[in-house]
């Protein structure tokens, strides 16, 4: 079995949620491959990047981000720009160079 | 069990049918160049029929309104996704792009004279909180033609404000005190020993009896500021970037706290100021501010959206420093959570409660919220309520100076609900006996006073008449409260 390959992504923070992350709207990362599970390879997806952001990037108050393995419900994901509904929520498997972007829809009216 | 698709059909668009689609909207899809246009023409639905005084169509030619725009921003995501959406269909580029038939024309005036943008800043009504005044007046002026006005929570307890927005100083000679630890909420003549704005503003919010009594307390003094402001600045509309997500929110959040009379108010508003109140002028529509929430078609996904494709600056609106078990936070998780797996219900709610009217006339308006109310709120308590008459003597409350009369049955919930955990903040000043009203809250009732003096009569000796009724609290057995309750049993 050959191992999947590091994936360098940007990932990028809007509606007040870079505050959680060390203030900074746009990062660059390199997501290691998921360790493989017993009986297959795990996949590299956006509930493992969720995971592996909640590890190695998030600073603070992690019940803001991630709730139920998953983001919390008012958290838009983008990816490459499209809406994450659109292209399979969690389960999208990440490509080298792909744009996730996590805009907060709850900063107020 | 897979999982089920959020979207109907295929990932192009449902407008253009020829891109793939980049958002999904309540189960459609659309493509980022149609969901602009989208959004434009839900907020110019929204609006533009209630910018005449009589409706006449969304045609922007016949739009002429009664006086200039306010908009009330927060800071947040929905007002600042409104400024934007303003600014491009009434000053901007999307607005000069549909000049027809030549410069002169008379259709391709300004729909608004002015356009004044109004932010209310609450910074002071807790000692921890920040003022971002600055960020959000530079969000502002990154927009033409935009003029900035400033309003601060403590206004609403200033008499030099009030004598500026109202232009009239002598309703105000002596101030009123009223005490909250009575269900009557007796006035007093004596007022508060508070000395400056800051201090009555404080001394109010922390003796409110619960944490979603300070928060409704604090919307409902910024919704009449902005009022205020309005009439002050000859602004016949305002318009707030309430979303539907968050009008949802507002409408099940309001209706929880004995909001239902007002239930068509919350989505809508023509507000009538107190000095032309029963004058055949207000009743043709003349001075009556407008609220409006443009937003209302839009949920919170596509003002995010909306705000990330366009790149716009979000201020931020500043939340208020108190433990989030209110109704109102309460609401909006459930909401929000509800609206990640059926978007659609989320709409239903706003739309299905935007149908409903209250039962009977509204019999006047509240001198704390300035919205319709029910006549007699006593009356109505006792006829949802289990009460005793006992032949206790009345003479201890006395209901010419009370100001529950006055109110409608959401504030005097507001002002007099307990619970039981109470609101645990450090109350400003110890416990105070008095705390002053808002000032549009002591004009008013100084107008009755007036209005009562010339008659010679006391406005509540309809209520007096009523004979010596008043409330008791006691504890039953089971069997006693079936007893009482029987023949109302099916």
């Amino acid at each position: 079995m050959t191992e999947a390959p590091t994936l360098n992504l940007k990932i990028e923070f809007g509606g007040g949620l870079e505050l959680l992350f060390d203030n900074k709207r746009s990062h660059r990362v390199a997501l290691p491959p998921p360790p493989p599970s017993d009986t297959q390879a795990a996949p590299t997806d956006i509930n493992y990047l969720i995971q592996w952001m909640k590890d190695n990037l998030l600073r603070e108050r992690a019940e803001l981000f991630i709730e139920n393995g998953t983001v919390r419900p008012g958290i838009l994901v983008l990816v490459n720009d499209t809406d994450w509904e659109l292209e399979g929520e969690g389960e999208y498997e990440l490509k080298e160079g792909d744009e996730v972007v996590f805009i907060s829809t709850l900063h107020g009216g | 069990m897979p999982r089920k698709q959020r979207f109907d059909r295929s990932r192009t668009c449902v407008k253009c049918k020829v891109n793939l689609g980049n958002l999904v909207i309540r189960h459609a899809v659309y493509c980022k160049e149609c969901f602009t246009p989208l959004i434009a023409s839900r907020f110019r639905h929204a609006f533009e029929p209630h910018i005449n005084l009589v409706p006449a169509g969304p045609r922007r030619g016949l739009l002429k309104p009664s006086g200039d725009l306010l908009i009330g921003f927060s800071g947040g995501l929905g007002s600042t996704v409104l400024l934007d959406l303003v600014h491009r269909t009434y000053i901007g580029r999307t607005f000069r792009k549909e000049v027809r038939g030549g410069k002169e024309h008379p259709r391709n005036d300004r729909v608004w004279t002015n356009i004044r943008v109004c932010y209310v800043d609450i910074s002071d009504a807790f000692p921890e909180m920040e003022n971002r005044t600055y960020s959000v007046q530079k969000a502002v002026e990154t927009y033409e033609d935009f003029e900035f006005v400033l309003v601060r929570l403590q206004d609403a307890f200033d008499l030099r404000w009030w004598e500026k927005v109202s232009g009239n100083s002598s309703t105000l000679s002596s101030s009123l005190g009223i005490d909250l630890s009575s269900e009557d909420l007796l006035l007093s003549s004596t007022s508060p020993p508070d000395s400056t704005p800051v201090s009555a503003m404080r001394t109010y919010l922390t003796s409110l009896p619960t944490l979603t009594a300070i928060h409704s307390t604090i919307s409902t003094l910024i919704r009449l500021l902005l009022l205020y402001t309005a009439r002050s600045t000859r602004s016949s509309h305002v318009v707030l970037g309430t979303s539907l997500t968050s009008l949802s929110i507002s409408l099940i959040s309001s209706i929880s706290q004995g909001g239902g009379f007002v239930v068509p108010q919350t989505v809508q508003e023509e507000w009538v100021p107190a000095h032309i109140e029963g004058h055949p002028e207000s009743r043709a529509g003349k001075g009556v501010v407008r609220l409006l929430r443009p937003l209302r078609e839009v949920g919170m996904k596509e003002c995010t959206a909306w705000a990330w494709w366009n790149q716009l600056p979000i201020p931020g609106k500043q939340r208020i420093p108190v433990p989030r078990h209110t109704i109102g936070d309460l609401t909006k998780d459930f909401i929000v959570g509800l609206e990640k797996d059926y978007p659609s219900t989320v709409s239903t709610i706003a739309k299905t409660v935007g149908k409903l009217a209250p039962k009977g006339e509204a019999g006047r308006t509240c001198a704390m919220c300035e919205l319709p109310a029910q006549s007699v709120v006593q009356e109505w308590k006792s006829r949802i309520s289990i009460r005793s008459f006992t032949g206790l003597d009345p003479s201890g409350t006395d209901a010419s100076n009370s100001l529950a009369p006055f109110l409608c049955y959401s504030c005097h919930t507001t002002l007099t609900s307990r619970s039981s955990r109470g609101t645990g903040l450090p109350k400003a000043g110890g416990i105070p006996a008095l705390v002053a009203p808002p000032v549009w809250s002591q004009a008013r009732l100084a107008q009755k006073d007036h209005a009562d003096a010339q008659l010679g009569t006391n406005s509540l000796d309809g209520l007096q008449d009523r004979g010596p009724e008043i409330w008791e609290t006691k504890s039953l057995k089971p069997d006693e409260m079936k007893a009482v309750v029987d023949e109302f049993i099916l």
